[in-house]
Formats: C-alpha cells, sequence, structure tokens
C-alpha cells in the first residue's frame, strides 16, 4: 500500500499511465476508429489508386493523409497499436521468463554450475542484436529455401509472392509464421535479467526463510517456484516494463532499416522516407512523418515512465 | 606487474573462451540445416557461371567428405573451426566475393564511424553526468535530465531522418555516405596511400586536408545520432553514482577540510564515480555496434554492415551471415577491451577493489 501511494504521488507515473492507457483504448477500439476494408481487410488499407505514388494530405477516406500508393496513414496507425502491443509485451514477456528462469535456476544450484552459466550470459552479452537478426533471418530462410519455399519480389518490408509446396512440413509452416526478428530479440535480451536475478537470489539464498524451506523438506522445483522467484521478481518487472517500449522502438528501426520485422509503424516510415526527407523541410508532407513519429516516441515514453516510476517504487536502494 | 596491464591480460584471455561459447551456439544453430547446406560454407570461390548441376553436386559431395559434415556435431564443429582461424570464412555467392576480404575491406569505415563516437560521448558523457550532480535539482540540472530523457526516447533512426533533412537536404552543411564523389576519386587515386584506412587521418597523412574534412563532414551526422543516446545513458549514470558519491563520508571529511568543491568534485568524487559509470558502457558495447551498423545503413555509410544487408535477399547465404555474426562479436570484444582500457587508464585503483 505504502508502494502505490509512493507511485501515485509522482506526476511522470501519471503520465506514463496515461500514454499506455491512451494506447491501450485505441488498440481495443481500432474496429470502430479505423473499420477495415471489406475487400482486403488487415491493417493497410489502399484509398483510391495504389499506383499514384504521391502522398495525399488528409481527406475524409484518409483522416491523416496518404502514402506513396495511397495506403492511409490513420488506419496504419491506429492497427499498429494491437500490433506493437502484441510485439511488445509477448517479446518482453518472454525475455523475462527466459532470464528470470536461468537467473534464479543457476543460483540456486550455485557454485561450479552458476560459475558456468553466468560465463556463457556474459558471452552471449557481447553478441550484438544485429548480428543475430541478421542469423536467425538467414536460417529461416534456409530452411524454407532448402524446402522447396521461394519468394518473389524480395521486399523485407512487405509480404512477397511465395511459391510453398505442397507437403510442407509442419515445424517448417510454423517457422513460415514465426518472426526472425521476434526469436533474435528474445534470444538476445534475456542476460540482463539473468544477472540481476542471479545476484538477488544469491543474496536471498541464504535467508532464513529458505533455509527454513529446505529444512522442511521442499523440493527443488518448490523452493525455486514457489519461495524464491516471486520474492526475486521485482527487478525482472522494472526492466520488463522498459523492454515493453524499447523492443517496439528496435523492431521499427529493424523494419525501417530493410531488416524485416513488421511493425506497422516502422513500415509507415520507411514507405514514405522518399517524401520525409524533402527539399522544403521535413514538415512538408507532415502526414507522412509526424503521425508514426509521434506513435512511437511516446509508446517508448510511456513504458519508460512507468519502468522508472516501478523501479524508484520497489527498488529497495534508491528508497 | 601492473594493475592496467594485469586487467588486460584477463581480457585478453576471457576473448577465446567467449569467442568458442558463441562460435559452438551458431554452429549448433546450424546443425539445424541439411549437409548440403552446410558445405556453401566451404564452397569455392570463382565458380563459372557455366558450372552444371551435377559438378555443383560433386563439388558439395567433396565438401561433405572432406570436411565431415555427415559426422557428430562435435567433429563438425572442430573441422569448421580450424578452418575459420585459417581465414577460409568461405565464399559468398550474392556479395560475389569471399566473405572475409569483404568484411576486412569495409572495416576502416565501421571503424572510424565507432572510434570517433566513443572519442565524443565518454568526455562529453562523464561531464554532463558530473556538472548535473553537482548542480541536483538546480537548472543545470533539469536541462540535462530533459535532454537525456528525449535523447533516449527518440529512437535513432527518426533523429536520422530529421537530420539528413535538415542539415543534408536542406542545409548542405552535412552529407550521408563516407566521401563526396569528387574526394571519392582522390582516395581511389594511386597517390593516394593508405596507411590506416581512416579517411580523416589518411588525408593529413597525404597532405591532402581537403580529404580529411571532407570525411569529417561526413562523419558529422552518424557520429551524433550515435553519440547522442549514448552520452545521455553514460552521462544519466554518471549522475546517480557522483550524487551517491557525494552523500560518502570521504566527500564530507573534503569538505570538512575546506577543499574547494570544484576540486572535491573533480579530483577525489569523480575518480571513484569513473569505474562504476564506464562498467555500464562496457556492458553495452554489443549495443553499441548494433547502433553503429542501423546507422551505417541509414546514412548509406559503406561500412561492414553492408555485408549483411546485401546477402539478405531471400537467397541462401550462410558464409556471409556466419561472417557477419562472428565478425560482431569480435568487435565487440575488442570495443570491450578498449573500454576497459580506457576505464584502466583513468582510474588504476579499481582494479584492486572489484
Amino acid at each position: 500500500m505504502r508502494a502505490l501511494r509512493r507511485f501515485r504521488s509522482q506526476w511522470q507515473n501519471w503520465l506514463g499511465l496515461l500514454l499506455v492507457l491512451s494506447f491501450v483504448l485505441v488498440a481495443a477500439a481500432a474496429p470502430l476508429l479505423s473499420p477495415e476494408d471489406p475487400d482486403n481487410p488487415g491493417p493497410v488499407k489502399v484509398v483510391g489508386r495504389a499506383t499514384d505514388y504521391r502522398p495525399h494530405p488528409p481527406s475524409p477516406e484518409a483522416p491523416l493523409g496518404t502514402l506513396p500508393g495511397q495506403v492511409s496513414v490513420y488506419h496504419s496507425l491506429v492497427w499498429g497499436t494491437r500490433s506493437a502491443f502484441r510485439f511488445g509485451l509477448s517479446v518482453a514477456g518472454l525475455t523475462a521468463l527466459v532470464g528470470v528462469l536461468i537467473g534464479v535456476t543457476s543460483a540456486y544450484f550455485g557454485s561450479r554450475f552458476n560459475d558456468i552459466v553466468m560465463r556463457i550470459t556474459d558471452a552471449f552479452l557481447s553478441f550484438p542484436v544485429i548480428a543475430g537478426v541478421v542469423f536467425i533471418q538467414q536460417l529461416a530462410n534456409i530452411l524454407l529455401y532448402d524446402a522447396g519455399v521461394r519468394v518473389f519480389v524480395p521486399n523485407p518490408n512487405r509480404p512477397g509472392l511465395v511459391d510453398i509446396p505442397q507437403n510442407l512440413p509442419l515445424s517448417l509452416v510454423l517457422l513460415q509464421q514465426i518472426d526472425p526478428v521476434m526469436i533474435a530479440f528474445i534470444l538476445l535480451s534475456w542476460m540482463p535479467y539473468a544477472r540481476i536475478l542471479n545476484t538477488v537470489t544469491q543474496r536471498l539464498k541464504r535467508t532464513e526463510f529458505i533455509q527454513a524451506a529446505r529444512a522442511l523438506g521442499a523440493g527443488h522445483a518448490r523452493i525455486i517456484f514457489r519461495h524464491l522467484m516471486p520474492n526475486a521478481i521485482t527487478p525482472a518487472v522494472v526492466l520488463a516494463a522498459r523492454d515493453v517500449g524499447g523492443m517496439v522502438l528496435l523492431q521499427a528501426t529493424f523494419t525501417f532499416v530493410g531488416m524485416g520485422g513488421d511493425s506497422l509503424w516502422g513500415t509507415l516510415l520507411a514507405d514514405g522516407r522518399g517524401w520525409i526527407i524533402s527539399p522544403g523541410g521535413i514538415l512538408t508532407y507532415w502526414w507522412v512523418f509526424l503521425p508514426a513519429t509521434l506513435a512511437l516516441v511516446l509508446f517508448g515514453i510511456g513504458w519508460n515512465l512507468i519502468g522508472d516510476g516501478l523501479n524508484e517504487v520497489l527498488n529497495p536502494r534508491t528508497r | 606487474m601492473s594493475p592496467v596491464l594485469r586487467r588486460l591480460l584477463t581480457r585478453i584471455l576471457a576473448v577465446p573462451i567467449t569467442l568458442l561459447v558463441i562460435t559452438a551456439v551458431l554452429y549448433a544453430f546450424v546443425m539445424l540445416t541439411p549437409a548440403e547446406t552446410r558445405a556453401t560454407l566451404y564452397m569455392p570461390r570463382n565458380l563459372s557461371p557455366r558450372v552444371t548441376e551435377e559438378q555443383i553436386q560433386k563439388l558439395l559431395d567433396q565438401a561433405i567428405e572432406r570436411y565431415h559434415l555427415n559426422d557428430p556435431y562435435p567433429v563438425q564443429y572442430a573441422y569448421w573451426i580450424s578452418n575459420l582461424v585459417q581465414g577460409n570464412w568461405g565464399y559468398s555467392a550474392t556479395l560475389q566475393e569471399d566473405v572475409l576480404s569483404a568484411i576486412l575491406r569495409r572495416t576502416p569505415a565501421t571503424a572510424e564511424l565507432t572510434i570517433y563516437s566513443i572519442l565524443v560521448f565518454i568526455p562529453l558523457g562523464l561531464v554532463g553526468g558530473v556538472i548535473a550532480a553537482a548542480r541536483q535539482n538546480r537548472l543545470a540540472d533539469h536541462g540535462f535530465r530533459f535532454t537525456a530523457f528525449i535523447a533516449t526516447s527518440l529512437p535513432p533512426f527518426i533523429l536520422a531522418l530529421v537530420l539528413i533533412s535538415i542539415f543534408y537536404v536542406n542545409l548542405r552543411w552535412f552529407a550521408p555516405e563516407r566521401v563526396s564523389t569528387a574526394m571519392g576519386f582522390v582516395v581511389s587515386s594511386d597517390e593516394f596511400r593508405q596507411y590506416t584506412g581512416l579517411l580523416t587521418i589518411d588525408g593529413l597523412l597525404n597532405r591532402r586536408p581537403d580529404v580529411s574534412l571532407d570525411a569529417l563532414r561526413h562523419l558529422a551526422m552518424p557520429v551524433f545520432t550515435l553519440a547522442i543516446f549514448h552520452w545521455a545513458t553514460l552521462g544519466r549514470v554518471t549522475r546517480a553514482i557522483m550524487i551517491e558519491e557525494f552523500k560518502k563520508e570521504y566527500t564530507v571529511a573534503a569538505r570538512a577540510r575546506g577543499i574547494p568543491e570544484h576540486k572535491i568534485t573533480w579530483r577525489h568524487t569523480l575518480r571513484n564515480a569513473i569505474s562504476p559509470a564506464l562498467t555500464s558502457s562496457l556492458l553495452s558495447a554489443a549495443a553499441l555496434l548494433t547502433g553503429v551498423f542501423v546507422v551505417e545503413i541509414i546514412f548509406s555509410f559503406n561500412g561492414v554492415s553492408m555485408v549483411a544487408l546485401r546477402s539478405m535477399q531471400f537467397v541462401p547465404d550462410a558464409p556471409a551471415a556466419m561472417g557477419f555474426a562472428i565478425y560482431s562479436v569480435l568487435i565487440v570484444l575488442i570495443l570491450m577491451g578498449l573500454l576497459d582500457l580506457i576505464q584502466a587508464i583513468l582510474n588504476p585503483h579499481a582494479q584492486e577493489t572489484d
């Protein structure tokens, strides 16, 4: 309760909550705010002729103007909120899960085993995300190529024409559905969780209530999941809150530079790139640049503020 | 042995272990692919375009035979890693080039970008954090915190877009890419000798300061984009640590002895704050390199990231992806060593307490 009062006393926390909640609202009300095109449902709506490569300013059909190819900015922006939440929450959640499991388990079994696990964690820390994205992307491509899947129109930002052979094994069908960027992010972001949780658990392990649980005959799994994890989890919550925003921004970055990932907001900027960098200033075609930028930045700020607020409340050192 | 040397040695000894772990994990993933794909890691370069399917099949079979690609994982891994150490990184079909030479040719560009960013963000980050901490809750502190918050919230690619639009398209002060076309001819001519590969330095060594200036003009935007983010993170950490240090007894004692405040801040407190502050940058060396590569792509700076970007075309190119991954890890390890060295030089005594 005291924590809650502390959290409420800071205006930054309110701002963070307000930002995130408004994104939640937009995501929930997406079909009302911008109904899908019944002929061609999906997060990308074309209004007008698709061969028209000049972005048009706001009009009744496209309240925030259009991109080259007459893609409605407003529609992608609204539906992008859903995909941002889906991506951010699932990646941050899974990353935290992996990191916490590795950190706590290895600290619990301790000594030699822990040294080895932490060495591997450190090794992973020296692996840049971009190399992981390239590697996993390439690996998925190779596996699918070997199975006979061919992709034409090789544009990483838009689904190309895909030629899928009959009788594709189920594992490869699944692989096609999975986003390589997502896997790379999870595989290469769990280390901070593992490191922090490791330190916390090592300290916790020596406390009396864990000793008591062990003396009462509790098994390893019970001690780890019932006693250690709930008590060590708070630093992971803070990290995960910040990661939700961070992962969405990173995904948009990779989409923008053409390395896959299907961030809708990033695609908006990537597609409009030629018009954003135009003589006369970045705001000549403001609807190509501003909406997606604001959505990304505010999404990141919202989660960062919540993370900072939680950190202040939950982290005993700053109390 | 001096503490600086000892520290450097432990760092260097840790490199092969990290590399072994990483390459083992990478190769474990590669094991998911069929043997014939693994054989492409060893394909010879310069296959004639008239080569027939049967001849390719024969070459693949030979590679499978020669490098034991049907044997269990440890055997294959050993063959592959010993090949790698000998500099055989494979031939990339999409790049039409040996992977290692394609990477090495572009390394100076990446190195130049990275080095200048580090030279900008470390001093400025430390100074910014110290000033903000010394004037806690006053105007300078609020200004710093606000700027740092904006800098960390703005994704680099959006900042890059804004910079290109303002300073390239409209003001024409700076430019993307590595050199302008005219200077490009100078650089590739026979008279221009490549000493270091870094254009800013080579220009001076060749007595062509105009080349150096041109290179700087092209470096300005990417370096700013990269440095501002890391400046903000380092500055925030420095500020937090300095505030903790100000509360400690030795600072209070120094103050009681009547030592001027600025001397306490810069001589006594900062010295203790440098190490933990730089450790945070050390941990994010991988993030720094990711940033470098992203910025290179956005500013069409012809660095190592081009190898990765060009190889991603829905056509299998295992050697390029493997080469890029291993190279990135190597560079991160070198970066960590470099940051560690800076840390050790700035505060040689930190090691003993670690």
